[in-house]
């Protein structure tokens, strides 16, 4: 009755989400054994993200992403800096789009899918407990009582790294690295969606506010349409929200469904949804190594995903890196052994010489800056206050200098600590 | 059924989660050490805990794991160490749809 | 050694199914089916038995192709075989339907010592299936149960909580029995029973050229239930008083109260 080693694969990948299932389908296709676990009920009930996906590297990693699960591809978007019941906005419009809305659940089943098709092994329902190391190499995993060997484990298991911190690879996060992303999603015909987003059929948009959305704290929220719903939520920089945070955070998200300037769009809509992740927000979030004896980390796991303040990517950068993994074991087995050395050429090197990783490292400065509470509070109070003198008119029309004077005495901003922000907000941008 | 007023209205945390669907397994799958809370005074969980999962009932923190939505912000913001923290077992807890 | 078969329903998770109170209709869309829970109490006594006497533990789910995941469910709880009886054929049955052919499949696996079924569905929660399938099958059945306390000799004691007693019952074997709901914890899935399940292990799927009935008496044509008409209850307005201090003087206060309404006849 008691099977403690059912069977060996080559490859065992810890996580089907973006990265994870990649992995597996990239393995299954090249012909490896492999086994995809997911402590889910199917594939992505797990899974939460902003919204939006980039296209690009999917394509490349999929080919044509005819069948995929896409929404709304996003031809227009907007940074809106929100004080109380005015916002300005700044909007771009393309006809152009390079990423598109879905649920990650969907995309997620999608990739899944596709590795079970080409011979992946799918497991859900099972959570992973522990990585199973001998002679300090990961050999395996554990799950309960069970365990089950493989030459080389992918650790795609997300952003709560409880296998890497068992192993004593990573410490947990500090709350300066990682911020809290809830989410409210609320029905609307797709009609609706369309129209009152000003869209066409298949147009899609994205929305990023700061401000008093978030109470003035790091961070923003974020309006995504769907197919026939719309996503919106906010991200909270967990260090400024332990400081600063006064309401219950569900508060903050009602408020903005209910914003006076905004609930026109969906405030008639049903919240069918409630979620919540954590998403990372600093570089120093990656692990000093991606790579160990057996063991390769993809995903979020590995730190990979970057949010500039105006743009949030990551399900297509777990993508590459999935891609990259099932790269690396078809080049290891090649370069002899699943070594750290060998992976560490084969994966490690490969995916710190791409433009993804040097995205996200380079962003240093700019995490540091998106940490600024001036920038969130005085900033946007200036220019909502500049714009409302200007637009708002009595009997006077102030000149574009006296309004912006105006603006710096009701933030309370000099000339040059503005100048400061603009200059260090274009160089971390 | 009588109608109280006109336009949305704000929906209080436990009708949120109520749109949300949970299998609950009857054991919890994180820990809560609470005879440390009463050493913490800024008790960060009970407003960053998404699902209210933390609130002070006469003066004492109380626990409840039932409409977590395992997203990993109790871990990362207690001070003390206290939250001894893993995912459900067996797929329970929650299922998302839209997300 | 004991041969135990339990009946599993999938079922969509009601829990999730709310009502739209513009339209007046639920709302099905996106709602994920799961193993009926109560089944899980089912399922966990009939392990437990299988653990203390050995033997084989059998489920049997009458359903379409998507209960296979309930089916894998439970085989990574421990089960040792799952059957799934689906064909188009079978579709739109009522209990009478179900439980005839849910008895002419148990009839195929040979000798067995035990059907346990849940206490009810959480989706329709008539409790009808268990005993028509005794009556089908001609076998003694007891419902409530909450555990097996003995088995062997052709005969089995089990106990069952009511209200306000407990009752043990011997019963001959093999027996039909419905267990209370929540009277078991139902273990966690493994990954070495899950593993089985999805390569060597599959769920066996059993349709009409399998069992060979008489399409009368199965699916919808079999079915004399006639649903005339749906209703819903009322949304009932809640006074929401609360009452806060002392345990014993809570006691107190509820119990006024309850008398006030008519709840408490005394």
């Amino acid at each position: 009755m008691e099977m403690n080693q059912p069977s060996r694969f080559d490859a065992i990948v810890v996580g089907a989400g973006p990265a994870g299932a990649t992995a597996a389908l990239k393995l299954a296709e090249k012909g490896y054994k492999v086994l995809l676990l997911e402590r889910g009920r199917g594939a992505g009930s797990k899974q939460v993200f902003g919204g939006r996906v980039y296209a690009e590297l999917l394509r490349r990693v999929f080919g044509d992403l005819k069948d995929a699960p896409i929404h709304r591809w996003v031809k227009r978007e907007a940074l809106m800096l929100a004080d109380g019941d005015r916002l300005v906005a700044v909007a771009y419009w393309t006809a152009n789009s390079t990423s598109f809305t879905t649920y990650l659940g969907q995309l997620t089943s999608w990739i899944v899918e596709r590795a079970v098709n080409a011979g992946a092994v799918f497991v859900d329902e099972v959570r992973v407990d522990r990585l199973l190391v001998r002679d300090g190499r990961v050999v395996g995993i554990e799950a309960g009582p069970d365990r089950v060997e493989a030459d080389v484990v992918i650790d795609a298991e997300g952003v709560n790294r409880l296998l890497l911190e068992r192993l004593g690879l990573v410490a947990k996060p500090k709350p300066a690295h990682v911020a809290l992303g809830v989410k409210e999603v609320i029905r609307l015909s797709e009609k609706a969606v369309t129209e009152r987003f000003g869209l066409e059929d298949g147009e899609g948009l994205a929305w990023v506010i700061v401000g008093s959305v978030t109470d003035y704290l790091p961070g923003g929220a974020f309006v995504y349409t769907n197919k026939d719903s719309v996503s919106v939520g906010l991200v909270l920089h967990l260090d400024a929200a332990v400081r600063g945070l006064r309401a219950h955070v569900h508060e903050l998200v009602e408020r903005l469904r209910l914003h006076p300037l905004l609930r026109r769009y969906w405030g008639d809509g049903d919240v069918v949804e409630y979620s919540a992740h954590l998403t990372i927000e600093s570089p120093e979030f990656i692990p000093k190594s991606l790579v160990h004896d057996g063991l390769i980390v993809v995903g979020d796991a590995a730190g990979l995903l970057l949010s500039t303040g105006l743009t949030v990517r990551g399900v297509d950068y777990a993508v590459f890196s999935g891609f990259l993994a099932a790269e690396a074991v078809d080049c290891a087995r090649k370069e002899g052994g699943f070594t750290r050395d060998v992976l560490s050429a084969c994966y490690e090197q490969p995916l710190r010489r791409s433009a993804v990783y040097r995205d996200i490292v380079r962003r240093k400065r700019a995490s540091k800056l998106m940490k600024d509470e001036r920038l969130f509070r005085d900033a946007v109070r200036f220019a909502v206050k500049a714009a409302s003198t200007i637009y708002e008119l009595g009997e006077e029309t102030p000149k574009l200098a006296e309004a912006l004077e105006e603006a710096e005495r009701a933030a309370r901003l000099s000339k040059l600590s503005l100048a400061l922000m603009l200059i260090r907000l274009v160089r971390g941008l | 059924m009588s109608r109280r007023e006109a336009g949305p209205r704000r929906l209080r945390l436990e009708e949120l989660l109520q749109r949300n669907v949970y299998d609950v397994d009857h054991r919890p799958h994180i820990v809560v050490d609470t005879s440390k809370c009463s050493r913490c005074d800024a008790k960060p969980c009970v407003r960053l805990c998404p699902a209210g999962c933390y609130t002070v009932v006469d003066g004492r923190l109380v626990f409840s794991y039932e409409g977590c939505l395992e997203c990993g912000t109790c871990r990362v913001v207690c001070p003390l160490g206290a939250v001894k923290w893993d995912y459900p077992l067996s797929g329970r807890g929650v299922y998302y749809r839209f997300s | 050694m004991v041969r135990v078969v339990v009946g599993i329903k999938w079922v969509p998770n009601t829990q999730a199914v709310r009502f739209d109170p513009k339209t007046g209709t639920l709302i099905r869309e996106g709602v994920p089916s799961i193993v009926n829970p109560h089944d899980l109490d089912a399922v966990e006594l009939a392990l437990k038995l299988r653990d203390r006497y050995g033997g084989e533990v059998i489920a049997i789910s009458m359903a379409p192709p998507s209960a296979i995941k309930g089916l894998e469910h439970v085989l990574g709880m421990g089960v040792d075989r799952a059957i799934l009886i689906s064909d188009r054929v079978f579709a739109g049955a009522d209990t009478l339907a179900t439980s005839y052919v849910l008895a002419n499949a148990i009839r195929r696996l040979g000798s067995f010592d035990l059907i346990i079924f849940g206490q009810e569905t959480i989706d329709s929660s008539t409790a009808h299936i268990p005993a028509q399938v005794a009556s089908w099958l001609d076998l003694p059945y007891v419902y409530y149960v909450e555990d097996v306390e003995e088995l062997g000799g052709g005969r089995a004691v089990v106990r069952r909580r009511l209200e306000d007693r407990i009752e043990w019952y011997e019963i001959e074997l093999p027996a039909v029995i419905a267990t209370a709901m929540h009277s078991q914890q139902p273990r966690p899935v493994r990954l070495s029973y899950k593993l089985r399940a999805k390569t060597e292990r599959r769920v066996e799927v059993w349709d009409n050229k399998v069992l060979g009935l008489d399409e009368r008496c199965v699916g919808l044509r079999g079915s004399p239930t006639v649903v005339t008409k749906v209703t819903w209850m009322p949304e009932v307005p809640r006074k929401r008083q609360v009452f806060r201090g002392d345990p014993r003087e809570a006691v107190k206060w509820l119990i006024e109260k309850l008398r006030e309404e008519g709840v408490l006849p005394y």
